[in-house]
């Protein structure tokens, strides 16, 4: 019983789950391409140039040499991921000062901007392209509807999820788009930045990231940022009220675990893969350690080869678990919002949760794939797909949040960079002797 | 697998006896995962309302949350808000439906001079809208 404990919890439903991360994220890539391919027809080497953030080191001209291109992109990727990680560290300074509401607004209003005004501009776009006969008055009806709402459903209120989730693909497929418009090498450039930072802000125990997620864990309360979060698999006869049951089994089975048998606990963890993580979880005790009492604690009661993560996640439930059980289908329905293990990455509980910046840098490698031919986007999208499947593995395996974007990222650069290199060669061969298509 | 959910099992028993025997209807269309009856009631009320600012799209959001409410007569307290919504939501589409019908498929014709500087790529050349930087 006890190595079938950790793992089954995901894989049991993997299928499903993987089906049900896979199809939004699927989709955004495939509004990018389209809108790319509608959009910027021909513009494998021209391009709009974009005054942003992203290029404020360097823009590259098609006249540069490739070095000088390389270092450009390597400047702008560095100012970005600069920028980014202050902005991250920025924002978990104000989640610790407790600046919810505030953090809420300002979320909401960069939801509004991007869906008011990246949305309207990428409107206008097709408007024109298709000289669409609509009017002003119409379109910002339209345009204020559209955005409005949208920020009701991703912050302010409850929504139907169908409709959050639409809108958080939504805004992934127009930043992306968005994003394909840097210029070349620094589009692949800042791809491969952001997956290492990625890397480093979850997995590093001071990352901003990780440190987002441990606070939020250790508080029991929602990052107020934009997570795309997957609708947990319900099985067809189960009623309602299984439900709340099961998005809340990891939780129960670790509180179980660690309060009524503390000595089953090391025999079932060192059964599993800790042992291979038990140097981090060593150094992770010496270091930021947001519950160092109930963490000790358990550490002297357990011995060394408990993970300290564990205990970590279990913390909110002690005073969580006992009463929610109890309570009617409707306040546990509500509160399980909250109990739910948050991750920017990847979450380790019933429903599976995907930062929103896993879509939209998804989609901008299978977007500037469309630029150069749709060979590389079948490449890419399938080397995104099959990272994805993997990290969710992972997943499975380590139980807790993991970046989504380096295992993806990896994978469709090496095939986008394969397809273009060979593949592309032996298709164009084929096909000129006539023995495929 | 099975013994898996045999620690479960007792913790789970207990409640679902208690809500078996009640058919449990949600009023919105996530069931469990939506909103609790008391809940729907402010939500809704905040929807319905909130439309009135020129939000027909929040109605028609409403109308599709709270669609079992719609279907059915078991929400007494919700219902006059959705069904207001719904009909709030049809004027509003059939009105802005006909204007922009009649400004698209009359064109210059029916509105003269006036509709070049009405319709929207016109206005965003002339406003400067679709460059980027």
């Amino acid at each position: 019983m006890a190595e079938n404990q950790r793992p089954t919890s995901i894989l049991e439903s993997l299928g499903e789950e993987i089906v049900r991360i896979v199809t939004p994220v699927s989709i955004c890539m495939f509004m990018v391409v389209i809108l790319v391919s509608i959009l910027n027809p021909n513009s494998s080497s021209s391009y709009a140039s974009v005054g942003s953030i992203a290029t404020i080191a360097y823009n590259e001209s098609s006249s540069d040499t490739s070095w000088d291109k390389f270092i450009g992109a390597l400047l702008n990727s560095l100012v970005f991921v600069a920028v980014i990680t202050l902005a991250t560290f920025l924002m978990v300074l104000l989640f610790y000062l407790r600046c919810v509401k505030f953090l809420k607004y300002y979320m909401g209003f960069s939801a509004f901007v991007v869906l008011g005004f990246l949305g309207g501009e990428i409107a206008l776009f097709l408007i024109e392209e298709f000289s669409i006969p609509i009017d002003c008055f119409t379109f910002l009806v339209a345009l204020f509807n559209f955005a409005a709402v949208g920020v009701l459903a991703v912050f302010m209120s409850k929504m139907a999820i169908l409709v959050t989730q639409g809108y958080l693909v939504l805004i992934g497929m127009l930043v992306a788009y968005w994003f394909t418009l840097l210029p070349e090498w620094t589009t692949w450039a800042l791809l491969v930045a952001l997956a290492l930072y990625d890397l480093a802000a979850v997995l590093l125990p001071v990352g901003p990231l990780r440190l987002l997620v441990e606070l939020a864990i250790s508080r029991d309360e929602d990052i107020p940022a934009l997570v795309y979060e997957a609708r947990p698999v319900v099985n067809h006869d189960s009623n309602p009220r299984d439900l709340v049951q099961r998005r809340m089994r990891v939780w129960r089975e670790r509180n179980e675990t660690s309060d009524n048998r503390p000595i089953a606990v090391p025999d079932s963890v060192s059964d599993g893969n800790v042992v291979s993580e038990s140097n981090v979880d060593e150094i992770e005790t010496s270091n930021s350690n947001p519950i160092p009492i109930i963490s000790t604690a358990v550490r002297a009661e357990e011995g060394e080869v408990h993970p300290i993560r564990n205990t970590e996640l279990l913390v909110p439930l002690i005073d969580n678990g006992g009463n929610v059980q109890p309570h009617g289908v409707a306040e546990a329905s509500g509160s399980n919002e909250n109990l739910m293990l948050e991750g920017i990455g990847l979450g380790s509980s019933g429903a599976i949760k995907l930062g929103l910046g896993d879509f939209i840098f998804y989609s901008v490698l299978v977007g500037r794939a469309a630029m150069y031919d749709y060979m590389t986007v079948y490449a890419c999208y399938l080397a995104i797909v099959a990272g994805l499947g993997i990290t969710l593995m992972l997943l499975a395996i380590y139980q807790k949040a993991l970046p989504a974007l380096p295992v993806s990222i990896a994978l469709g650069i090496v095939f986008y960079f394969l397809t273009r290199l060979f593949l592309e060669v032996f298709v164009v061969q084929c096909s000129l002797n006539l023995l495929m298509f | 697998m099975e013994t898996l959910q045999n620690p479960n099992a007792n913790t789970n028993s207990n409640p679902n006896t208690i809500s078996s025997p009640i058919r449990v209807l949600w009023p919105t269309i996530d069931g469990s995962l939506g909103l609790s009856e008391e809940e729907s009631v402010s939500y809704a009320r905040r929807f319905y309302k909130f439309g009135f600012a020129l939000l027909p799209f929040l109605w028609a959001v409403n109308c599709f949350y709270f669609w079992p409410v719609l279907r059915s007569r078991s929400f007494p307290r919700i219902r006059p808000y959705i069904v207001g919504s719904a009909i709030g939501f049809g004027v509003f589409m059939a009105i802005i439906s006909s204007w922009a019908l009649t400004f698209s498929i009359g064109g210059e014709r029916l509105f003269g001079p006036v509709w070049d500087k009405l319709v929207m790529y016109n206005l965003a050349d002339k406003v400067g809208l679709t460059g980027w930087s």
